[in-house]
């Protein structure tokens, strides 16, 4: 079967250097933050208030113990050198550990929030990003490309126009936006709410006043990420477009007298192609500007959690968020390779060519 | 003996691909090219003419066999840039080759650049206007203008001028004169000539047509699929021509003083 | 393929062939086409070129590039996209003149299907992402919006499998699945759907080594001799091909004819310097060829946007009289043909080119 069909070969293929990739990235996200020198138990214990020293040590042995931070002997007790300080497990080990971990689905307890699991931080976060991210992003794109395609069909006045904004959106750094959308409109006209994902005075639940006092709070981290999507987006498919417009099976339909709305559509689809990768470039982007612009507007996603769990060291939380993070985009790059090879048959003849 | 040959080839092969997706592109070939001699490498496209041109240039490694130049392995001189000072090129597309936001004076300028020890400016300049002259262009007709500015045949011209400024030993030509237009062919052939004599350049000619090598080489290959199938003096080559290959190029030349395609077929059309 | 001994002769001029006396089907009277640079120069690209073209015949346009041979065919067509303009002059195909037609009306009536062209890029001329069969059901579509699938594609599998072609595979196929010959073969299969009455080539054959250009002229001998098309203009930089394709030549230079004749006398015994030239100015692998020095035309062709007094030519021509810069020329019968030179009936303009 893997003989008579190119494209799964191709497809197959892909998916195991992807894979590849991503463990190349889970080892990344683990040893990155634990190469500093802090250490996330003292954070903790400076928490917990003035303590006897034997009970402090048995809390910071539990602790220990819990997040496999040191070595332990037979009887399961912390190993601590002559000065009283724990010995540390070694990096590797610590790294089997939390990969035995997460496989069975256990991203570890917050050192921070502790004993809240990762995996629920995660997902109190994780809908708030994507409500936010994931409309606005593809929302941007389609607005971006058909701006774009107009621009570079209409040229004249309606471009000139555009062009520059469009650039001067991209060029514009994300947290720029943000802060500027901070102060015009939340803080100086206060049409908007400058911080936070909700009204503090509601709760997270499915009633009309939370709703729309959610709704009320999109609106400027909508707007800061989306202006810099269809900045970006709009320039590469105008370029595109033009690029289209000039070649030769374009001046051949015009020769053939084809109807010129027929004409927009090749050139309309064939430019889509690329910015399909431009599409999968953009929810990498999520990852850092995108990111950024929660931080910003304090908004409750995975943005503001990683940024807690780094200002106070909190590894699991880190790496469980990276992780996420890392499978989105991998997830992301793998599906428009998969698509792009089914829409564009000329990929299609380049995979078969590769397999033959 | 040996010294007096720039180019000695000994069964040399270029295989691309691996396996059973493996492509023989040139196939056991084996050639001398003596010093100031234009050699014309001819075949259809896809003959493996211009993956042999590729080689002489060092763009290319054969696969298999032996290539000197000077009687030295042609990886000899390390470097690659060192053994581009000797072995220069020009190619298909003279616009490609010419930045499109820079004057062509500056450009040509700029070909000093590939010279260990520069000239000073003034000579600089004064060697560039030699150089156009050599290629029959007034150097002030060109002052300011960048390459959309200019035809195909003068552009070309301009690849030469380079080579004129650059003076290697060996020019390689691939299909210069494809985007020239017909009435100039001759003039960019007349300056590969003229680049022999005055220069005593060794230069290779990659092109399709036989014509054009019958009228500018002292010695035609004939390649076709990856080999050399035929090579001789021109007069032997298009006179007398041996293998079938070439007797079908020179058959498909459209020479006005023959029979080209039946002409019954085009006056039946004309009914 | 064994080919036979190569044919070796004294030049053959042999008789004409006898251009068919079937009716007028494109006349071009006085026709003016003029474009704008950026700086609003007026560039009279084509100045007043009148011919016909009859029913079954082959007419040539020879010249270099940048004499006007390019907008000569937008003028034939109809087909102004600015900054190119009609300026005067009347253009008229089947009687009907397409003059002052509105750039729609002109698609839907003239363009593809009265006049359709086989461009110079015929290996990118097919939109990449769109099936043959698609592409060429578009074509139509755009002619006739009420035609319907089934007819559609009854004709597309008939005419393809007239033009040599397996119709089913090849309409079914995307262009990248195509080997070069068949691709070129679509083009002019599609360009020809609709029957139209001239075919126009630009330069069908320039960027092909000899042997696929002998074989494409076979393809368009074998496609008049089917009448799917039934007369040509065929534009090419290289006069001496015109000696194996057309019955009759115009050699056109400056926006100009210069020369309009038969085939014989315009290659054979041109009188015109600059069709001489163009003729002197070829290489020949014949016997006896080699002693015979060809000429190459210095210079380029002016530029256009001011009025040239006298000869457009006398610049480079190489028999240049010191009144031929400042009388005009006008187009006069000598020796049976149209010529636009004060010495063509002297033996002045016998010393350029030489014989051939």
């Amino acid at each position: 079967m893997l003989r008579k069909n190119p494209t799964l070969r191709h497809v197959l293929g892909r998916a195991g250097w992807y894979f590849v990739t991503f463990l190349v990235a889970v080892a990344v996200n683990f040893f990155l933050p634990r190469l500093g020198d802090a250490n996330p138990i003292d954070a903790i214990m400076a928490r917990g208030g003035a303590m006897d020293s034997v009970s402090a040590r048995e809390k910071e042995d539990a602790y220990l113990r819990e997040f496999g931070l040191a070595q332990t002997d037979s009887n399961g007790k912390v190993v601590r050198s002559a000065d009283g300080k724990p010995v540390k497990t070694g990096l590797a080990s610590q790294f089997v550990n939390y990969v035995e971990m997460s496989l069975s689905g256990d991203l570890g307890t917050s050192i921070l929030q502790y004993p809240k699991p990762v995996m629920d931080i995660i997902l109190d976060a994780i809908p708030w990003t994507i409500c936010l991210q994931l409309p606005t992003i593809i929302l941007g794109w389609l607005f971006g490309n058909l701006l774009g395609a107009l621009a570079a069909y209409k040229r004249g006045v309606f471009d000139r126009v555009l062009y520059p904004l469009a650039l001067l959106a991209s060029a514009i750094p994300a947290f720029c936006v943000g802060i500027l959308l901070v102060y015009g409109l939340g803080i100086k006209h206060q049409w908007f709410p400058a911080v936070g994902g909700y009204d503090p005075s509601t709760t997270p639940e499915l009633s009309g006043a939370f709703l729309s006092s959610a709704a009320y709070h999109y609106v400027m981290p909508f707007l800061s990420i989306f202006l810099i999507v269809v900045g970006g987006q709009s320039i590469g498919m105008r370029s595109m477009v033009i690029y289209e417009l000039g070649t030769d099976y374009v001046k051949y339909a015009k020769l053939l007298g084809m109807k010129e709305s027929k004409i927009l559509l090749y050139t309309f689809r064939n430019a889509m192609l690329p910015q399909l990768t431009g599409l999968a470039l953009a929810i990498g982007a999520m990852v850092g500007g995108a990111l950024i612009t929660e931080i910003i507007f304090s908004y409750p996603g995975l943005g503001m959690a990683i940024l807690t769990a780094i200002q106070g060291n909190d590894y699991p939380v880190i790496t469980g968020c990276t992780l996420l993070l890392s499978i989105t985009v991998l997830v992301a790059n793998f599906s428009v390779d998969v698509l792009l090879g089914l829409l564009d048959p000329r990929i299609r003849a380049a995979q078969a060519a590769e397999a033959n | 003996m040996t010294e007096h040959l720039k180019f000695e080839a000994t069964h040399i092969s270029r295989v691309f691909g691996h396996g059973k997706k493996a492509v023989t592109a040139v196939d056991d070939v084996s050639f001398a090219i003596k010093d100031r001699e234009i050699i014309s490498l001819v075949g259809q496209s896809g003959c493996g003419k211009t993956v042999l041109a590729k080689m002489l240039l060092r763009l290319e490694q054969p696969t298999r066999g032996e290539l000197l130049f000077n009687g030295k392995p042609i990886t000899a001189t390390g470097d690659p840039r060192n053994h581009w000072r000797q072995v220069q090129a020009v190619f298909q597309d003279p616009f490609s080759c010419f930045n499109q936001f820079f004057t062509i004076r500056n450009q040509l300028k700029a070909s000093f650049r590939l010279f260990e020890k520069k000239p000073s400016p003034a000579e600089i300049e004064e060697r560039v206007d030699q150089a156009l002259l050599a290629v029959n262009i007034k150097p002030r007709e060109i002052d300011g203008k960048f390459p959309f500015e200019l035809s195909g045949g003068q552009m070309q011209r301009m690849l030469l001028a380079r080579i004129f400024i650059l003076k290697p030993q060996v020019l390689i030509a691939d299909e210069p004169t494809s985007m020239v237009d017909a009435c100039s062919r001759a003039s960019i052939l007349d300056y590969l000539m003229k680049l022999k004599e005055e220069l005593s350049m060794t230069i290779v000619f990659v092109t399709h047509d036989i014509g054009l090598a019958y009228y500018v080489s002292d010695s035609i290959y004939i390649m076709h699929k990856g080999k050399i199938v035929e090579q001789g003096p021109p007069d032997d080559v298009t006179q007398r021509p041996q293998s079938d290959v070439t007797k079908r190029l020179l058959e498909d030349i459209p020479d006005v003083h023959r029979e080209w395609i039946p002409r019954e077929a085009a006056v039946a059309a004309a009914r | 393929m064994t080919a036979p001994a190569l044919p070796v002769q004294a030049p053959v001029p042999g008789p004409a062939p006898k251009p068919a006396a079937g009716k007028v089907v494109l006349e071009v009277e006085d026709l003016r086409v003029h474009y704008l640079t950026r700086f609003g120069a007026k560039i009279q690209a084509v100045d007043g070129v009148t011919f016909s073209l009859k029913q079954g015949e082959i007419l040539g346009i020879a010249g270099e590039s940048g004499c006007g041979k390019t907008t000569l065919v937008s003028g034939c067509m109809g087909l102004y996209i600015p900054p190119l303009y009609h300026t005067s002059g009347d253009v008229r195909i089947d009687g009907q003149s397409i003059v002052g037609m509105t750039p729609e009306q002109n698609r839907k009536e003239v363009l593809g299907r009265k006049i359709a062209m086989i461009p110079q890029g015929a290996l990118n001329s097919l939109n990449p992402t769109r099936k043959i069969k698609d592409m060429a059901t578009d074509m139509i579509l755009s002619h006739d919006e009420s035609a319907d699938k089934k007819t559609i594609n009854d004709r597309l599998r008939e005419r393809f499998s007239r033009i040599g072609l397996d119709a089913q595979k090849v309409l079914n196929s995307y262009p990248v699945e195509l080997p070069a010959g068949t691709k070129q073969r679509c083009v002019i299969g599609i360009s020809t759907l609709l029957n139209p009455k001239v075919v126009v080539a630009d330069e069908p054959t320039s960027a092909l080594d000899v042997s696929t250009q002998k074989s494409v002229i076979r393809l368009l001998f074998e496609l008049m001799n089917q009448e799917i098309i039934s007369s040509m203009l065929f534009i090419t930089h290289e006069l001496p091909l015109l000696r194996h394709v057309s019955s009759s030549i115009a050699v056109m230079y400056a926006g100009e004819f210069v020369e309009y004749g038969s085939t014989e006398q315009v290659i054979f015994d041109g009188r015109q310097p600059y069709s001489r030239a163009l003729m002197g100015s070829m290489l020949s692998t014949e016997p006896g060829q080699k002693s015979r020095k060809p000429v190459a035309i210095e210079g380029a062709p002016p530029k256009l946007d001011k009025p040239i007094p006298g000869c457009r030519f006398a610049e480079r021509c190489p028999v240049a009289q010191p009144d031929c810069r400042s009388t005009d020329q006008v187009l006069r019968v000598v020796g049976g043909r149209q010529v636009r030179c004060k010495y063509a009936d002297t033996d002045l303009v016998k010393q350029v080119g030489g014989t051939v």
